[in-house]
């Protein structure tokens, strides 16, 4: 595969002392009487593939949702870059730098490939509403300016022959890759993903890896990303930290984690000897 | 025999044979039918960005043509009652977000519909408590649309065409233009779009709700206002024009609820066949005054070969 952008960030090298983006401490939440997350404290190192793991119903993706605001947890605190974030709105965390994917895609399925990724540039774009209504002077540049960025994404994630095409119309898969490169276009510094592999055949999968690493590698974007396929997270991720009931039970680097045995009951299962 | 030839073959004989009556009865239609369309764009703005099918739009359309004259009323010159006027709709605008659309957030379609009726009796109750019951003049003059009138003598015969109604065209065709640039080629416009799509994933691009949906509820008071203002000059300032938001439903089962281009071709033809129906047909044969119905059947009669609408959105979905 060819890679069509220069990286802005090289590599991060494995530091001796690791340089904490995201820290989750002690997070707590519950829906009435439901404790979707009890007592969950982890952090994501700057650079790294970060992967949330466990069966499901475990608090995966209520644990992104409150990472990036849409739900608030009732006690524990997460520091983003070095600042606490409370009871934040949703549409807040993009300005600060965290981008999402959906488990069930969420994309704006009237809207071509190309409105969806320019979409994910809104929030950068400044023009006043008078001069956005006549779409002239300032207004005009700007879009102009984030399209060159969108187009590097296009040629990135190799999608130019559907830039036109209403993303309803596309298949699962390439709906996938849309929401990423919409992700991509917020330039973001943490980039989280709900299930990427999710309902994709073999080879999918395969690209989908190939990409979600580029992107980690060239942008030098952090991700942490929740997946079921367990062949993929342990291949992408640097460390995994795994969820069971809400609980945290295990966190480490993949070979730990394959080889702890609360995660082996909880997760894949009890071997029959 | 007699019958079947007044229905199908008098009234073409008719208008061939005084094709500059056509014409001025073809003009007048437009005329309504851009009005109409005016009125039918702003429920499609709103519900397209947010689901949400305002009843309110009639109501505004008076609310705004009452400030207008009333703060004109109060001493206010004509040229600065206009902006004023736009800073009240935003007022509105920013008022019904914060009071009545923020709290039910998440709530299904009809209570949002509802929460639209009080808005509607509210703003009546509101109305005549500010601005008094009574029918008021617009100010046409003071705000410098021409009101002579252009006669013109197509094929030998007579046509006469109102300036105002000449004003009332360019100005709706100028709004609707502005708009749809807006909403196709800018940001802003992508936002309202992509909000109506998907709510979870416009906010996870950064779009804030209530930033959109008080602009949305801005540029429908905008276009009420302009409504207002045409339609005011033509009959008056009263809590009856609030009637010809009703005039926007059939436009709105014929064009469709979600479709821009649906509203504008609806509501011409509306205004169009509405005005030809009654002149051809209705004033010999059934005695007239049947503009009040026309529009309501002519919708239905659509609807039973296309159920959403001539323009509405069938969206084909992967499952």
């Amino acid at each position: 595969m060819t890679l069509h952008m220069t990286a802005d960030q090289a590599p991060v090298a494995p530091a001796a002392e690791p340089d904490v983006l995201l820290n989750v401490e002690n997070v707590s939440l519950s829906f009435g009487g439901v404790k979707a997350i009890s007592d969950i404290s982890f952090d994501v190192h700057k650079g790294e593939i970060r992967a949330i793991i466990g069966p499901n119903g475990a608090g995966k993706t209520s644990m992104l949702n409150v990472i990036n605001g849409f739900y608030h947890p009732q006690q524990g605190t997460i520091t983003f870059r070095g600042q606490v974030r409370n009871n934040m709105r949703a549409d807040q965390a993009v300005g600060q730098g965290i981008a999402r994917t959906f488990q069930n895609v969420a994309l704006f399925k009237g809207m071509s490939t190309l409105d969806n990724i320019m979409a994910g540039r809104n929030y950068m774009m400044k023009t006043g509403f008078f001069w956005q209504c006549l779409y002239w002077g300032r207004a005009q540049q700007e879009e102009i300016e984030h399209r060159q960025k969108v187009e590097e994404i296009i040629d990135f994630l190799e999608i130019q022959h559907i830039r036109r095409t209403p993303v309803g119309r596309l298949p699962y898969g390439l709906q996938k890759r849309v929401e990423l490169a919409r992700a991509l276009a917020m330039e973001p510094d943490l980039l989280l993903l709900d299930e990427p592999m999710a309902g994709m055949n073999l080879e999918e999968k395969e690209d989908m890896s190939r990409y979600i690493l580029d992107v980690n590698q060239q942008y030098g974007t952090t991700i942490a990303l929740i997946e079921h396929d367990m062949g993929v997270v342990m291949d992408l991720s640097d460390r995994v930290v795994v969820l069971d009931y809400g609980r945290k039970i295990a966190d480490g680097i993949p070979e730990e984690v394959q080889a702890n045995q609360d995660v082996i009951d909880a997760y894949l299962g009890v071997s029959h000897d | 025999m007699e019958a079947l030839y007044t229905v199908f073959i008098d009234p073409f004989v008719q208008m061939v044979e005084a094709p500059d009556f056509l014409l001025q009865v073809l003009w007048e239609g437009l005329v309504s039918g851009v009005l109409y369309s005016l009125i039918a764009l702003g429920f499609v703005l709103i519900f397209k960005s947010s689901r949400i099918f305002n009843f309110a739009q009639g109501i505004m359309v008076v609310f705004a043509a009452l400030t207008l004259v009333g703060l004109h009323e109060n001493g206010v010159p004509a040229w600065a009652a206009v902006p004023l006027t736009l800073l009240v709709m935003y007022g509105l605008a920013f008022s019904i977000e914060r009071v009545v659309l923020r709290p039910l957030i998440n709530q299904p379609d009809i209570v949002l519909f509802m929460a639209t009726i009080g808005v509607t009796l509210f703003l009546i109750g509101f109305g005549e408590f500010v601005f008094g019951g009574e029918n008021k003049v617009m100010i046409t003059e003071q705000l410098g649309i021409p009101v002579g009138s252009l006669e013109f003598e197509p094929f030998g015969g007579f046509l006469l065409i109102e300036e105002k109604d000449v004003t009332a065209v360019a100005l709706a065709i100028l709004l609707v233009v502005g708009l749809l640039t807006f909403l196709n080629k800018s940001s802003m416009g992508r936002a309202i779009r992509a909000l109506g799509d998907d709510h979870q994933a416009a906010l996870s691009v950064g779009i804030s709700l209530s930033t959109i949906w008080v602009l949305v509820w801005f540029i429908a008071g905008v276009i009420a206002l302009v409504t207002g203002i045409v339609w005011g000059a033509r009959a008056g300032v009263s809590f009856a024009l609030e009637v010809i938001a009703y005039k926007a439903l059939p436009v709105l089962m014929l064009g469709g609820l979600e479709s821009v281009s649906g509203a504008i071709i609806g509501g011409l033809a509306i205004g169009i066949l509405e005005k030809l129906f009654e002149i051809y047909w209705g004033q010999p044969l059934l005695g007239g005054n049947t503009e009040t119905w026309f529009a309501f059947i002519f919708a239905l009669i659509v609807l039973l070969f296309r159920p959403q609408g001539l323009f509405g959105e069938k969206i084909i979905e992967r499952i």
